[in-house]
């Protein structure tokens, strides 16, 4: 540990440089050198770290890492945006632009009725405030960035700079903060080693698909995944109440959040009932819950009322259908009218069910089945598909909610949110490809538990986001992020020694594969092996194709068919191995195993290696 | 013996990385000069490289340069046939972006390459001392903002040096450190300051007998002087034939440039420029003659051609005469006591002598001694005291290069990073000096670091806030000043500790 201050050992004199060896707490960061015997950084990310380690202060080298992860994100930001120089509709920078416009224009009531058509306010409150203060403070520096209606489409080089810098800031204050202090919890509870910590912090911190879409693409996903991990982050430190507050703040900033409240909601109803029924605990986080919820509208209902005093009519819009299918009438003078008219508002905004199953390209289960068979053609007319939809996605997340309410352990909880979010992007309604960091922030966070580092969690973590880039690729070209696309996947893969860097994962000279001889505790199955091995081949094949080779005449989207439903079968395959990690970890099986591992010894003359560390 | 971690090649994957990144940045008219340089190369016979203006700039490096240009022109035609038509001024297509910038992060290689030989070269128990000099070259924040953003090849030329003094280590391979800085120079003659230094060391190294200057080694002597002439025949030559160097001096050496480029590089004429600033103020009070014509001028601070109000002018011969004389010092021990660290140190010095008196000096010739310094910065504490205001001092004075609001947040996070990361990985790393430290630098150089912060952020923020647009120079005049300060104050230091014997 580096704090000498609540050490009570003394000071320790300088550790020869040299002098490491491989031992339990860095097994898997430290390989030995066959023919040197010298130990030697597993992969590049621990090189980097390796001075580090010991006696380094985390208060010089938590500053460092966050200001060289800053760089990757300010320079990717360099690049294109989403919309860039493509009038009339632009695209995602745009209709942030236009929020802080409307926000700061408008009068609170209007915001959730102004023009839908040209990007109107389609996210939950927190966003909506969020861009009101972003557009005051960018006000200050030049009032023509957020002038009403004469801002749109406005492209100026210090504008962008000023949007690029406040997503850096709304991360540095929401998302960063909150991994650092989780990934240290999630790891102390564990026992995972200090530079293990920081390799799991860097790796995290320099996942590329968050960094190209918030920073490339330009979007705000990491305020809501922010405080989803500050969420996670309570869960640990055993504040359940403010766990609650956070994730209502997530949910409240983006509604993407929800892909993760079955588990959330599973597991604080689980840690209500199991060991023991507590009454008190579940009445306090109802009652959070709600308080914060019902704070989130405040500010928009005080506005609005406000509003509604100055005289601002809200006369010549239509009611949200939502008001109209609420079982009782309200008469629009009444003082309850205002309230829940914005509240209807603004969930008819936030969740379009007028719109299709999904757009464009997803690599998600109802993209990939497009292409065998019509959706529209052979299923629209036998089952509704919002409802066929909903019962697939419940009968994905089914599982994981079950399994975590039944064993509500923290460090089971990031298995269960990724493959409830993995669920929810495979199956449910709407889906953007953007969506699929969701899935990808709780297996990324594994990379911080004790298994993170071993090759198995690092072989499927980091396939789940190779992949999951990948599949943002056509996204990403489209914006001009085709060189940070590359540059920031490649960094990535080349740290963690993954491929098309290092095959170090996959294949130990030292420990090749010959027939009766034991697989060695820390290798991967073969099955795992071909499997990536074929991704990771197909996904460098597609890009020299996609680079070089033009469609077949008719079928311009082929290459991104291909990318759609390679991508939608790996997400599939993730979503199996996280609910089957989770159910592994709530020991369940150990009966099964046992019972199997017994019989295997029996018949085994001597000594098989004894694993501490479960089943891989 | 176990391999020192990162490893160079690990830290040039993910410098290469952020540098590729940098692509859209913000690039200077130098962009476009190399461009040019392209076009007029590829389009035209060597006779009229030096003869083209169509463009304003004109072909002003010697010759290995532009055969060096000719070379990557040819690559540059087929990336792009538009990039080398000289009637494009100001082209910069997104394939001239990634092919010149491409260009610059290729030829760095040379300089990966020469720092691994350094390492390679740098005896056993230095080698962790080594390996973080190493590191803290490659990953400069000169480099970055020179090469990457600003634009320049200065990363493969300081390779070449780099090699050139690694070779100087060993008697075998002498010879060739002298034929690399002699090509070297036919690259860019600015290298033609620390020139001194490499005469009087392979003169007394090489050339003459290492217990005696009166023993001539013939031998030596002769395959030297014959691989110099060769080189620079080779890049003159030509010229020579057609009678153009006349026309390449002229364009080589431009004389008619003032005493301080546009913003002042920090030497000491931005404190005379400083002090006479000051001295408007006070002059009348004490009865001194104001040169009025000048006031007006110097006020602006930004100008080519500076006068000074109130003190003595400078001429070019001053400057020469100042720069020469120090240079002269630092030869005597070089000449008495010729091994590898005090040549070293001599390159260093003559880098400080003509930067700090040199005639229309730039703020980027500040890497012509940085980079030769961070070879000993790591001796012992002593030279650690006077390496780091000059780390400084060298960076911050580069900020006024990018000016623009986007790559503020680069150059300030990344140089801040480099500070905080080797300054603190050197304190570890160097060990105590045999002899006490003199004075107190240490205090001095804590407190000028410290003074660094307020300063950036009065310079990049407060003094927007508070004046607007007005007195803009003001924040270039501190900082050069500021840097100023720094540059002599570790020159005094690293004189006192190279002329201090052992």
């Amino acid at each position: 540990m580096s704090n000498n201050a609540t050490s009570h050992k003394p000071r320790r004199k300088k550790k020869s440089t040299s002098g490491i060896s491989r031992t339990e707490t860095n097994a898997d960061i430290v390989s030995i050198d066959e023919q040197t015997h010298a130990a030697k950084p597993e992969f590049p990310l621990v090189a980097f770290l390796w001075p580090a380690r010991g006696t380094t202060s985390q208060w010089l080298l938590i500053p460092l890492i966050l200001i060289i992860v800053g760089l990757f994100r300010w320079t990717v930001g360099l690049w294109g945006y989403s919309g860039c120089g493509k009038p009339p509709m632009h695209g995602d920078f745009e209709a942030q632009r236009h929020w802080m416009e409307i926000t700061n224009h408008l009068p609170m009531s209007l915001w959730y009725f102004h023009d839908l058509e040209y990007w109107g306010l389609d996210y939950p409150p927190l966003t909506a405030y969020h861009s009101w203060l972003l557009g005051k403070l960018g006000s200050f520096i030049e009032a023509s960035w957020f002038a009403l209606d004469s801002s749109h489409g406005l492209e100026t080089q210090l504008l962008k700079v000023y949007m690029r810098a406040t997503v850096i800031v709304s991360e540095y204050l929401v998302y960063v903060p909150a991994t650092i202090i989780f990934l240290r919890r999630y790891g102390r509870a564990q026992g995972v080693g200090a530079t293990s910590q920081s390799v799991a912090l860097v790796a995290f911190l320099m996942q590329p698909a968050t960094i190209l879409v918030d920073h490339g693409h330009f979007q705000y996903n990491t305020v809501m995944l922010g405080f989803t991990i500050a969420a996670l982050s309570s869960i640990y430190a055993g504040r359940l109440m403010w766990s609650c507050i956070f994730f209502v703040a997530a949910l409240g900033y983006k509604q993407m959040a929800l892909y993760y409240s079955p588990i959330i909601f599973a597991y604080l109803l689980g840690s209500c009932v199991t060991p023991r029924l507590r009454i008190g605990r579940f009445l306090g986080i109802a009652m959070i819950t709600i308080i914060s919820l019902v704070a989130l509208y405040i500010p928009l209902m005080i506005g609005s009322l406000s509003n509604a005093n100055q005289g601002v009519l809200l006369t010549n819009i239509a009611a949200p259908p939502l008001l109209d299918i609420l079982p009782f009438k309200i008469h629009p003078k009444s003082a309850y009218y205002i309230p829940l008219l914005q509240v209807t508002q603004s969930l008819h905004r936030i969740f379009p069910f007028a719109r299709g199953l999904f757009e464009d390209k997803v690599a998600n289960f109802w993209c990939a089945l497009n292409t065998v068979l019509k959706i529209r053609q052979h299923i629209e007319p036998v089952v509704p598909l919002p409802r066929l939809s909903l019962y697939l996605t419940f009968m994905g997340i089914l599982g994981p909610m079950l399994v975590i309410g039944a064993v509500p352990r923290p460090n089971l909880l990031p298995y269960a949110l990724a493959s409830s979010a993995w669920a929810f992007y495979l199956f449910s309604f709407q889906v953007h490809e953007k969506s699929v960091l969701l899935p990808l922030l709780p297996m990324t966070l594994l990379l911080g538990s004790r298994d993170g580092l071993t090759k198995e969690t690092r072989a499927w973590v980091g396939w789940a986001n190779m992949v999951g880039t990948w599949t943002l690729y056509p996204l990403l070209k489209r914006d001009g992020l085709r060189t940070p696309y590359f540059v920031i996947t490649l960094l990535w893969a080349y740290l963690l020694g993954l491929p098309p860097t290092s095959g170090a994962i996959y294949y130990d000279h030292a420990n090749q594969n010959e027939p009766g001889k034991e697989r060695p505790p820390d290798d991967l199955y073969t099955g795992t092996k071909i499997l990536h091995g074929e991704y990771y081949m197909a996904m460098m094949i597609w890009h020299g194709l996609e680079a070089f080779i033009s469609p077949p005449e008719g079928k311009p989207d082929l290459w991104v068919v291909v990318n759609v439903c390679l991508g939608a079968f790996a997400f599939g395959i993730c979503y199996l191995w996280c609910t089957w990690k989770l159910v592994l970890g709530t020991n369940l099986l150990d009966g099964y195993f046992g019972h199997r591992r017994k019989i295997e010894e029996k018949g085994a003359n001597s000594g098989g290696w004894k694993n501490e560390k479960k089943t891989q | 013996m176990t391999d020192i971690y990162p490893t160079l090649a690990q830290c040039a994957v993910v410098a290469t990385a952020l540098k590729l990144l940098l692509f859209p940045a913000y690039k200077s008219t130098d962009f476009e000069v190399h461009r040019n340089w392209l076009a007029v190369t590829h389009s035209l016979p060597v006779k009229q490289w030096y003869y083209e203006a169509t463009s304003e700039w004109t072909l002003d490096y010697p010759p290995f340069f532009a055969y060096f240009e000719w070379l990557l022109s040819w690559p540059a035609a087929l990336a792009d046939p538009a990039m080398v038509k000289i009637e494009n001024l100001g082209y910069d297509s997104w394939a001239t972006v990634y092919f010149q910038r491409g260009s610059v992060i290729v030829t760095e290689i040379l300089l990966v390459f020469a720092l691994h030989q350094y390492l390679k070269s740098s005896p056993l128990s230095h080698r962790h001392a080594s390996h973080a000099t190493v590191l803290s070259i490659l990953l400069s924040p000169g480099f970055l903002i020179i090469d990457h953003i600003h634009f320049q090849y200065n990363g493969f030329l300081y390779g070449i040096l780099i090699l050139s003094i690694v070779l100087a280590r060993k008697q075998s391979t002498m010879l060739y450190s002298g034929i690399l800085f002699a090509l070297l120079l036919c690259f860019k003659h600015i290298y033609l300051y620390l020139a001194p230094a490499y005469f009087a060391y392979l003169l007394r190294a090489f050339c003459l007998d290492t217990k005696s200057i009166f023993r001539p080694r013939y031998r030596n002597t002769m395959r030297l002087g014959a691989s110099i002439i060769g080189v620079t025949c080779v890049a003159f030559g030509p010229f020579f034939y057609w009678k153009q160097l006349g026309q390449l001096k002229s364009r080589l050496f431009p004389f008619s440039r003032g005493l301080c480029h546009a913003y002042w590089a920090p030497n000491i004429w931005a404190i005379y420029s400083f002090v006479d600033r000051v001295l408007i103020g006070v002059a009348p009070r004490i009865g001194l003659a104001v040169n009025d014509d000048a006031l007006h001028s110097v006020t602006r601070g930004l100008v080519g051609d500076t006068h000074f109000a109130v003190l003595p002018e400078i001429t070019k011969e001053y400057c020469f005469g100042l720069t020469l004389a120090f240079q002269l010092i630092t030869l005597f021990k070089l000449w008495f006591q010729p091994d590898w660290e005090t040549f070293v140190g001599a390159i260093t010095l003559c880098g400080y002598a003509s930067f700090l008196f040199g005639w229309h000096v730039h703020e980027k010739a500040i890497l012509l001694l940085l980079i030769p310094f961070s070879m000993l910065a790591l001796k012992d504490r002593r030279h650690l005291g006077a390496f780091r205001p000059l780390a400084v001092a060298s960076y911050l004075s580069l900020f006024p290069l990018l000016y623009t609001a986007a790559e503020f947040p680069i150059k300030t996070a990344y140089c801040i990073c480099w500070l905080i990361l080797f300054l603190y990985v050197f304190d570890r790393l160097a060990p105590a000096a045999v002899r006490p430290r003199v004075f107190l630098l240490d205090r001095f150089s804590f407190l000028y670091i410290t003074i660094s912060i307020p300063l950036i952020v009065y310079c990049s923020l407060l003094h927007g806030l508070l004046f607007g647009d007005s007195y803009e120079f003001l924040p270039l005049m501190f900082t050069s000043t500021y840097c100023a300060l720094g540059v002599v104050g570790s020159w005094l230091g690293f004189m006192v500790v190279y002329f201090t014997p052992k």
